[in-house]
């Protein structure tokens, strides 16, 4: 049977689950939305993407697990954070990207990634949710709308009524008052969105800006928060086809390599291997590789063996 | 990578051991009433040599508190303090303090009322512990609210009780010739200590209504000074990779340093601290099993969770090793202690509180300790309620990633609260910052 992984990401809200071949090409992938941390959430995922995929579990040449709660993921290889997961899924996704924000249910982050998908710098949310999709949860329930019909709400905004970025329910309290003062629910969608950017935007000035700027993550799926990220970034926003995927993603193609003997450490490896030997240690030449770009200078691979040797986590 | 390989922290016998007299100096402010005592309750710093050569028995407000929540003891007194008007976004160390002045008088201002949230059984076991102060001292650097605290505690006590203020001013460290410990403003500002010392003991002779005893004063900073040159002899021995001994330990040691009586039983504990380290170099023993990342912490402690955070960090072979809290603290430059001329080398030492710095100056001792100690990554504890500590540390994360390439989490919590934490927030990023200093090992191909 071909090689394939899978990499699930079980965040706050949402399990996403993704299988990819021994080329890193995506073949199938679900996300399935079951609440909090859920570990019904994480088993249909797994079951819907190894049925698409047409595969059992023992199919699988390994399984990552990445997220809040990865460590819920039952029978897995390891487990990365979301942080080096995300950063690997975007650079394969958009090559070239150079700032990944991901927006999730319950937090947000701020990734630098390098120009072959491994993290610079990194800053994540506090434990308050503001800034986060549970902000745009807050605001759909205080609007009484269904949270699909924000993005025109917000759109079609344009007062700038300078709801707090501060906290989600006292937001929730400022978007009632306001309501009740008899401003416009456009002009209040679109400021709670400007909240949420600014709270953004303060994530990105710990790392620093940079561009290409990709967003990922469930919020990356509404138009109005895209676009009033940009805004505030004064920068265009690249979202991938499929944003909420890039962790389970990054999580699948980090499996992969190191079944491939490529990866000692998130892929860097074989990228020293691949300019030091001009071919992978399984014998397939670079082209198979799912970075496919060599920058870095050779490594003490013995070290690096060593080193994995040590770790003994399964 | 960076998953966990299970390393487990090698606590160091001396450090367990001086537990006992932690508890020790407790039990003897507890009696001190029966004793016929003087007390003196302060916050800020260092002042215990002088309370102790005046024969005053001394309460620092943050130790207690520090006491109570690495004990899981807090909640009562922060609930007394609540229920005066302390609300939770105040310090934390402050409101558990100003929560036991409030049990300890009664309840309220009023002498003998009663507080409604706080049980009896709690009520009494902190009340009768913490003595009444005869009179209160602040002396705080670097913290607005610091330079509050016993003013609201003197208010507690129904403005009944003796106050003196030692007002510490900032280092801005923006004159021409500004540096560390150097300076028209360093030299400026010690005059100005130096001069309130001097009032303090006026003072305090018209509270014992004893003369001050200098000679007294000049043993036990001697005694301090040898102390600390142990102390800063045995941080030394961990430049060595691994490290014999780590962060936590120098944490444990903090009480010591910081208020427990100068005297040759303090020698004789930081003699034992460096020998031990030493023995561990001679042996070959680490403090991690297998040391595998070099960390610097950058905060207060968060003392409720004192011994999670150190098997935490250790299972993740993440040997924590430095930090601003223990290694730019506690009578850390000893050179400046004359036994002879003992108040200008403390009223130096109250200056170089951590928080009392400008940037420039913190930014010059984290890179310098970061490069001494080899430090991979820096832990920053967001402190919840403690601005004074936290306001710099971004732009310290920036230096240090500017200058040494070396990456930073941050993680939120708080010295005395620990509402304000939780352990998966730490979890995550400490993990990303481990998987993080991996790839700068392989770009760098170390």
């Amino acid at each position: 049977m071909a090689l394939r992984t899978m990499g699930v990401d079980l965040g706050s809200t949402t399990a996403k689950a993704v299988v990819v071949d021994e080329a890193g090409g995506i073949v199938a992938h679900r996300v399935v939305q079951m609440g909090a941390v859920s570990r019904r959430g994480v088993a249909a995922a797994i079951d819907a993407v190894l049925d698409d995929a047409g595969l059992e579990r023992g199919d699988l040449g390994q399984v990552i697990a990445t997220g809040y709660g990865r460590r819920l993921v039952p029978d897995v290889d390891r487990t990365f954070t979301e942080i080096t997961c995300h950063a690997r899924g975007v650079a394969a996704m958009c090559p070239g990207a150079a700032l990944v924000i991901d927006i999730g249910g319950q937090d947000s982050k701020a990734i630098r990634v390098d120009e072959v998908g491994l993290v610079d710098d990194f800053a994540m949310n506090d434990r308050c949710a503001s800034g986060t999709g549970r902000f745009f949860e807050v605001l759909a329930r205080a609007l009484e709308c269904r949270l699909d019909d924000l993005d025109d709400l917000a759109l079609a905004g344009g007062q700038d009524l300078e709801v707090s970025s501060m906290c989600a329910t006292f937001a929730e309290t400022e978007i009632i008052s306001l309501l009740a003062e008899g401003e416009e629910p456009t002009d209040i969608a679109a400021s709670v969105h400007r909240a949420v950017s600014a709270r953004t935007l303060g994530l990105v000035s710990r790392v620093g800006r940079a561009a290409p700027v990709v967003m990922t993550g469930g919020v990356a799926r509404s138009r109005a928060a895209v676009h009033f990220l940009a805004e505030s970034l004064r920068a265009p926003v690249i979202v991938p086809a499929e944003p909420q995927i890039s962790g389970a993603y990054g999580a699948a193609l980090l499996g992969l390599e190191s079944l491939q003997g490529e990866t000692r450490v998130i892929g860097q490896a074989v990228d020293r291997e691949h300019v030091h030997t001009g071919q992978q240690p399984n014998g397939r030449d670079c082209s198979t590789c799912s970075l496919g770009r060599a920058k870095y200078q050779p490594i003490d691979v013995e070290l690096w063996t060593a080193s994995i040797a040590a770790d003994r986590r399964p | 990578m960076t998953t966990q390989t299970g390393s487990t922290v090698t606590r160091m016998q001396t450090t367990r051991a001086g537990g006992q007299m932690i508890a020790d100096y407790w039990d003897n402010i507890f009696t001190a009433r029966e004793r016929g005592k003087h007390v003196v309750w302060y916050n800020g710093s260092a002042l215990n040599p002088i309370f102790q050569a005046a024969g005053l028995e001394w309460c620092h407000g943050e130790a207690f508190s520090a006491r109570l929540a690495a004990q899981h003891l807090e909640g009562p007194a922060q609930l007394a303090g609540a229920e005066y008007g302390y609300i939770n976004e105040l310090c934390s160390y402050s409101r558990t303090h100003l929560g036991c002045a409030v049990l300890s008088n009664g309840g309220g201002p009023a002498p003998g009322s009663e507080t409604g949230v706080v049980d009896a059984l709690d009520q009494q076991e902190l009340a009768s512990k913490l003595p009444k102060p005869d009179f209160f001292v602040n002396a705080y650097s670097g913290c607005s609210t610091g330079q509050q605290w016993d003013e609201m505690t003197y208010r507690v006590f129904g403005r009944s009780i003796p106050i003196f203020n030692v007002s510490i001013p900032f280092l801005w460290g923006n004159r021409p010739d500004s540096t560390y410990m150097a300076g028209q403003e360093w030299d400026e500002a010690t005059d100005y200590v130096v001069g309130q010392l001097r009032e303090l003991v006026t003072f305090i002779e018209a509270q014992t209504g004893r003369p001050f005893d200098w000679d007294a004063l000049s043993e036990s900073m001697s005694y301090i000074r040898r102390a600390s040159e142990l102390r800063l002899e045995g941080m030394a021995l961990c430049e060595r990779k691994p490290t014999p001994a780590t962060y936590w330990d120098w944490v444990a040691s903090i009480a010591h340093i910081n208020f427990l009586p100068g005297d040759q039983a303090l020698v004789d504990y930081f003699a034992s601290v460096r020998d031990e380290i030493q023995a561990r170099v001679d042996a070959g023993v680490p403090a991690l099993e297998n040391e595998r990342y070099r960390l610097y912490f950058d905060g207060i402690m968060n003392w409720n969770k004192l011994g999670w955070l150190a098997k935490r960090f250790a299972e993740y072979d993440a040997a924590v090793i430095a930090g601003r809290y223990t290694h730019s603290s506690f009578w850390q430059e000893p050179q400046l202690i004359d036994p002879e001329d003992p108040l200008r080398g403390m009223a130096q030492h109250y200056l170089l509180c951590p928080i009392n710095h400008s940037l420039k100056t913190l930014n010059y001792l984290t890179l310098r300790d970061c490069e001494r100690f080899e430090i991979d990554g820096l832990v920053f504890h967001s402190t919840r309620t403690c601005r004074a500590f936290t306001n710099p540390q971004t732009m310290l994360a920036s230096t240090a990633r500017e200058h040494l390439g070396i990456p930073a989490m941050f993680f939120e919590g708080d010295v005395a609260d620990a509402s304000f934490y939780k352990d998966d927030i730490l979890e995550s990023r400490l993990v990303a910052m481990l998987e993080s200093i991996d790839v700068r090992r392989a770009k760098a191909g170390v």
